[in-house]
């Protein structure tokens, strides 16, 4: 009788320390290959803290979310070959979209890019504005002629 | 301050794209009316000066940036209708040849910053300026930043309340008044500073220079 009680007791807790067991969080600590995506302002300011998500094309659930780090950058581990967007933003409302692709080693392969640097943006920017006026006021010299 | 793509919902960008294509047709008849080739060259330096401020992000205190724009000095010079195609065209510069501010989001950056900006701008003009020109060129251009900054955090602070999943989860702009209004609004306070100040030396600027240039 006593034996019997004591098996029951016995499986009894075995099977709560097993369940929970599934509570308690374990930990490992190691290297990985990382793609590392940096969000700065175009004085070179970094995006810190700002929360971001990252997505695979064509599914719905982010793969993964959190903030920048305090120099803007975020570590990502892709799980293999796949076309992913980064969509951050901070609160005051600025941020970004772009897409990034990795092969099936899960390395980077390729990402867009801005088509212009940003201090020959400013030059292009400046000398497109006033290419155009000049354009215009040769339009309106012309009208006036005729 | 202008919002980039994929923070606003279409029920957003779609009736206010009508509304700033209803805007820009109106605005393009007005340019046509008022154009003059002796005041080009002087737009045209306004509106690359303008570019070229937007594109400089300004520290400011927290970590945040912000840029003036030149609205204020483009709309005391040139009047509301001006002002308003000449940043419409820098904001479509910025979205469609560099990325800058997105092309779902022109309709509101455009009637946020060039319509409201420039209307509170030359408004404040013409109504101050017979008691104080410095006063008046310093608030025209306050208002060109602070009006459309609220706008601005308005439609984003929207956002979620338009557009969320059957969770409720934002789907495209995540953080709502309570938090866009300080958070845009307040920083544009300062910046509403620097753009007051630019409007008055600059249009000080460029009378001296016109003044000069008819002698």
């Amino acid at each position: 009788m006593i034996l019997r009680q004591f098996t029951a007791m016995a499986v009894l807790g075995l099977s709560l320390a097993t369940s929970a067991g599934a509570h308690d969080l374990q930990y490992t600590v190691g290297g990985g290959q990382a793609s590392v995506i940096s969000l700065f302002y175009v004085d070179n300011t970094p995006f810190s803290f700002e929360s971001y998500e990252i997505t695979r094309e064509g599914e719905k659930l982010p793969f993964q979310v959190g903030r920048t780090d305090a120099r803007g950058r975020i570590a990502f581990l892709p799980d293999g070959a796949a076309t992913w967007q980064i969509k951050a933003v901070s609160e005051d409302g600025h941020g970004l979209e772009f897409k990034f692709s990795t092969d099936a080693a899960a390395l980077l392969v390729g990402a867009d890019k801005p088509v212009v640097d940003r201090y020959s943006r400013i030059a292009v920017g400046v000398a497109v504005i006033l290419g155009m006026f000049g354009f215009l006021s040769l339009y309106i010299k012309r009208k006036r002629a005729t | 301050m202008h919002i980039p793509d994929g923070f606003i919902s279409p029920q957003t960008y779609l009736p206010l794209y009508a509304v700033a294509g209803v805007a820009w047709v109106y605005g393009a008849r007005s340019l046509r009316r008022q154009l003059d080739a002796d005041a080009l060259p002087t737009l045209a330096v306004m509106t690359a000066l303008s570019f070229v401020l937007m594109m400089l992000a300004l520290p400011l205190p927290g970590g945040a940036t912000a840029h003036a724009a030149g609205i204020g000095l483009l709309a005391v010079s040139f009047g509301g209708w001006m002002g308003f195609m000449a940043i419409s065209l820098v904001l479509m510069m910025q979205a469609l040849l560099f990325g800058v501010g997105g092309v779902t989001a022109l309709p509101i950056n455009a009637l946020a910053l060039g319509l409201i900006g420039s209307f509170a701008a030359a408004g404040c003009w013409r109504l101050l300026r017979r008691y104080n020109e410095s006063v008046a060129l310093f608030l025209a251009g306050w208002f060109s930043i602070v009006l459309p900054a609220i706008l601005i955090a308005l439609v984003l602070g929207i956002q979620p309340n338009i557009a969320h999943d059957a969770n409720g989860a934002p789907l495209f702009f995540p953080f709502d008044l309570s938090i866009t209004l300080p958070a845009v609004v307040l920083p544009h306070l300062l910046v509403g500073v620097a753009e007051g100040v630019l409007t008055v030396l600059g249009y000080r600027y460029f009378t001296r220079l016109r003044a000069k240039l008819a002698r």
